[in-house]
């Protein structure tokens, strides 16, 4: 008998911390314009000691106002995405469970699709019109939580198969006002919302918005993992967890509202990176266990990992070309997931 | 109990450090963004791009990025193209522009490579998206847009990108003679009643243009009217409606003239296609690509385009634009620029009915 | 809030003895009824009439019905999951429906029909779960919880079993890790719902008879939902015969074990006998037709 202690849980944490910190050393590296790992070492030492750096004006500034931030927003979407998927795959009882389940990403989608076509019409300011897009996104992810959530209830409250259907249902709905709105965008737009709808971190974000996204995330994830123990039982049941003590209700309603907001939060900023979400809960459970104080700490870990070398790879295979990195993720994901699949059954 | 509570507050100050690392880390790479300047000249000027945003550009300017084929062209056609340091994977006109620098695509060039190629100016135009304009301008890159929606404007927006990138001579005398030649084409087509046509841009979704673009414009320019009514840009178009409106022409731009009689062969078969007219008499009009693009070649598009559905107009010109006489340079700056714009793009590939072209004679 | 482990003698007493004698009233059952219509203004679907009876400590009551009778309903009610349309539940002078789902964890626990286990755990993992209703946030198990847990497989005869994966045990391995769970959570009351159902005779009897020696041995008072006649005749010290929401009789198996009775409710002709065990037995015909 070896149940979970702190000490194994901070230790493993520890060590996906280490891994995390040596992939962004690399995805630092990495990039259209090469830098040298010696100059990259002795400029974040530097930076540390709070000395001037003594890379040319133009390197410092592709490495800390373009790459950096480009991974820190990976690594603060990558670990929503897959608490969110961690936490509804609990929530709904099913491992094929994603954080678009329940049409928080749709919603966001048709946000931002909004607020594209309105926007030329309204005379904003630059710096209010920089964020129209991603707070539309941002208020569509909440109408759907919200209608998401009236819908999915029965008898007051939340029942894990309505919500899912309900979640599916909205989803495909809103799928297709996409569509129809698509028609309608100007030609650069429709390429740059389909460049936002395979999920996308080309775009450097606001530092308020970077502020929200980190914020968001701490209070987010750390309500979830005040549930992990509850989540633990509710796996078994819902009846069964309420009998050993669990206070169901309050349980998914704060897990659905945290989880759907991470999405809203992740998918507002980078669009719908796929497979981080559905992926790595599985691969964590296939390591870790399915024990979730311990499982969405290293999820977390897991999802930034995962986004910061799929974007790594985004902006360096066809160099200069930028793929999305979603697409890196879902050609990645897709056998990864026949492989956990074939796993699972022998 | 205690050591419950002293695990707990353990595991809360172990969990907080790395947030509190990351936080840290964070802000202190977003403090370093204090745009500098890109180039130690410290001369800007101040003017109002297409788009209505005000922009400093760093004078004089040597080093430009362009991030539109259209652009590219222009620049060539301005005879600046030495001081073009960097274009996208689709610049492919003139020849010697797929030499240059590749930044990316239009939609996801690659702000890494433009910064390192420190541009004095990015040039942008509608294709581009306002993210990687709003990206650029938070690193301190100036970046000027232009957004023609006619062919008048093509011609004021070379003549302003000349003025903003110090070459308003060179853009003055070209936006001239494309001026005359445009009036010049007016002429011949006084009197003569536009053709009906279908500007084909896809055939599978069938995709046209909306009557609000700048080929659009062209096509009127040419003696030619879209039957496309719509207000988008690229309208996908029913065929019972093309079949109802029964167009004269199918206009169609292509890089590659050869091709293009198979292509048509190919869709001729098709049901639905099969039922138009112009299908039936093989009324197609093949031009080159340049049509697409908003830039001073277009004007040739324009002229092959007259040239091949009003024959009749320009019976006393040389049939072929390899005859027409090189016009003379006003200035030496313009040599390349001009010969640029007179190469022939496609070859003139039409059958009319003969009864038809006896009437019209 | 931990309590301290209770020990675990095994000690059985004389089949039949209820020892009520200087016990108090733990279980009290005061015209509770129910009624269920999915829709409000359809008429119900179903109800309990109001039904009423008291259990002690060490005593096992047999909820005794065919199907549809209301026994699982009345599980229900007194589990404290539904509330009454009308009376109440008393455990220990608390109504069992108000109380705060921990709270009520750590007095009654339930053992019913598990659904499938979606990540499989294993057995020690399983039971510690019971423990939940005690801990604080993220409840990293204590030493006293792994006591406790090794503890309770032990009373069900379950501590081999305690390494291995809760999918990959017999049926009636995994209702003892099942029962383990419900020990480990200490409670004053235990529920089981239909327990013997897909176990063969020689796994109910062990079931029962481990019911039997933990009632007696840890003072539990276990209310058990069935509809095997013989089992319940030979167990139980109370037994609730149900019929089609309304409860005919509770007492005794001598007293509820008449012949008419059970078979106007089994709709089934059988005889009833004294069996060597000092308890009814009642044995089914085959029916003839006549």
């Amino acid at each position: 008998m070896r149940p979970l202690t702190l000490r194994r849980l901070l230790i493993h944490c520890a060590i996906l911390a280490a891994i995390l910190f040596g992939v962004i050393v690399i995805a630092l590296k990495m990039g259209a314009v090469p830098v040298s790992l010696y100059g990259l070492g002795r400029a974040l030492v530097r930076m540390a000691l709070g000395q001037a750096s003594d890379l040319s004006s133009e390197y410092k500034l592709i490495i800390f106002d373009i790459r950096l931030p480009r991974i820190i927003l990976g690594i603060f979407v990558g670990a929503s995405l897959a608490v969110a998927g961690t936490s509804f795959q609990a929530l709904l009882r099913n491992p094929l469970a994603d954080p678009y389940v329940l049409g928080v990403s749709s919603g966001a989608a048709v946000g931002a699709i909004v607020a594209l076509i309105i926007e030329p019409h309204l005379a904003l300011s630059p710096a209010v019109a920089a964020l129209f897009t991603p707070l539309g996104a941002f208020l569509g992810a909440l109408l759907t939580i919200a209608a998401v959530y009236l819908l999915g209830r029965r008898e007051g409250q939340i029942d894990s198969t309505t919500l899912l259907l309900a979640g599916v249902i909205s989803a495909s709905f809103l799928s297709a006002i996409i569509m129809f709105f698509m028609t309608t965008l100007k030609g650069g737009d429709t390429r740059g919302f389909a460049f936002w709808m395979m999920g996308d971190l080309s775009t450097p974000l606001q530092d308020s918005l970077h502020w929200v996204l980190r914020v968001g995330f701490f209070a987010a994830a750390g309500a979830i993992y005040t549930t992990a123990a509850d989540l633990n039982l509710l796996l078994a049941g819902e009846k069964e967890a309420m009998h050993l003590g669990v206070d169901v209700r309050r349980i998914q309603l704060v897990v659905y509202i945290a989880a759907s907001l991470l999405t809203g939060l992740a998918v507002s900023v980078s669009g719908a990176i796929g497979y981080i979400g559905l992926l790595v809960p599985h691969v964590m459970r296939l390591i870790f266990g399915s024990d979730h104080r311990l499982l969405l700490p290293t999820a977390a870990f897991g999802g930034a990992i995962a986004v910061v070398i799929a974007d790594t790879l985004a902006r360096t295979i066809f160099a200069p070309s930028e793929l999305p990195v979603g697409a890196i993720s879902a050609i990645a994901g897709a056998p990864l997931f026949i492989y956990l699949l074939r796993r699972k059954l022998t | 109990m205690k050591t419950v509570v002293r695990a707990r507050w353990k595991m809360t100050a172990l969990l907080l450090l790395p947030a509190i690392f990351f936080l840290a880390a964070s802000a202190s790479a977003q403090s370093t963004s204090t745009p500098p300047p890109v180039s130690s000249v410290p001369l800007f000027r101040e003017v109002v791009d297409e788009t209505g945003r005000g922009v400093r550009i760093p004078q004089p300017v040597r080093r430009i990025v362009s991030l539109a084929p259209s652009l590219t062209e222009t620049i060539y056609a301005l005879g600046l193209q030495e001081y073009l340091v960097g274009d996208t994977d689709y610049c492919d006109y003139p020849p010697e522009a797929q030499k240059k620098t590749k930044v990316g695509g239009t939609t996801n060039p690659s702000i890494e490579e433009i910064v390192a190629l420190k541009p004095d100016v990015v040039l942008v135009t509608a294709i581009n998206r306002m993210e990687t304009v709003r990206a650029l301008e938070g690193l301190g890159i100036s970046t000027y847009g232009t957004d023609p929606q006619t062919v008048n404007d093509i011609l004021t927006s070379t003549e302003k990108l000349a003025d903003v990138l110090g070459a308003s001579e060179a853009g003055a005398s070209l936006a001239a003679e494309l001026r005359i030649r445009l009036a010049d084409l007016q002429h011949h087509l006084e009197g003569v009643s536009p053709r009906r046509v279908l500007f084909v841009v896809w055939t599978e979704p069938l995709i046209s243009i909306g009557k609000k673009t700048f080929i659009s414009d062209a096509l009127r320019r040419a003696g030619a009217v879209s039957i496309v009514e719509s207000g988008q840009d690229w309208p996908q178009m029913s065929l019972e409606e093309v079949v109802h409106q029964q167009p004269e022409f199918l206009v169609f731009a292509a890089s590659h003239a050869e091709s293009a009689p198979n292509d048509f062969d190919a869709i001729a078969t098709k049901p639905g296609w099969r039922s138009l007219e112009a299908v039936k008499n093989r009324h197609f009009i093949v031009i080159s690509d340049a049509v697409n693009r908003p830039a001073p070649r277009i004007i040739s598009a324009i002229e092959d385009l007259a040239h091949q559905l009003h024959p009749e107009a320009f019976a006393e010109k040389p049939q072929n634009l390899k005859d027409a006489p090189k016009k003379s340079d006003p200035l030496p700056l313009l040599d390349n620029a001009t010969s640029f714009l007179i190469e022939p793009i496609a070859e003139p590939h039409i059958q009319i009915d003969q009864q038809e072209c006896a009437c019209v004679l | 809030m931990s309590t301290a482990p209770r020990s675990a003698p095994i000690s059985s007493r004389p089949p039949g003895d209820s020892a009520r004698a200087n016990n108090e009233v733990r279980l009290s059952v005061e015209q509770v009824s129910y009624a269920y219509s999915p829709n409000p203004s359809q008429a119900p679907l179903f109800t309990l009439e109001a039904t009423s009876f008291q259990a002690h400590p060490g005593e096992i009551v047999a909820i005794l019905g065919p199907n549809a009778s209301g026994k699982s309903t009345l599980l229900k009610l007194i589990a404290g999951s539904l509330k009454p349309m009308s009376g109440r539940v008393l455990l220990e002078g608390f109504e069992t429906h108000t109380l705060s789902p921990r709270t009520r964890a750590q007095r009654l626990a339930m053992v019913q029909q598990e659904s499938p286990l979606l990540f499989p755990s294993r057995a020690w993992e399983f039971v510690l779960q019971g423990r939940h209703a005690y801990g604080r946030s993220l409840r990293f198990a204590g030493e006293d919880d792994v006591i406790i847990a090794r503890n309770a497989l032990a009373q069900v005869g379950a501590e081999n079993l305690s390494d291995r994966w809760m999918d990959q045990i017999s049926g009636g391995e995994k209702q003892r890790v099942i029962l383990a769970r419900a020990l480990a959570q200490q409670p004053l009351l235990l529920l089981l719902d239909e327990p013997t159902l897909h176990l063969d005779i020689g796994a109910q009897v062990d079931l029962l008879d481990a019911l039997r020696r933990l009632a007696a041995g840890n003072r539990y008072t276990v209310v058990v939902v069935t509809h095997e006649l013989n089992l319940a005749a030979e167990y139980a010290d109370q037994v609730a015969l149900m019929q089609r929401g309304r409860c005919l009789r509770v007492g005794p198996p001598a007293t509820v074990y008449q012949r008419e009775l059970l078979e106007q409710v089994f709709q089934t002709p059988l005889t009833v006998e004294l069996g060597s065990s000092g308890r009814p037995r009642v044995n089914v015909l085959a029916g003839s037709g006549s």
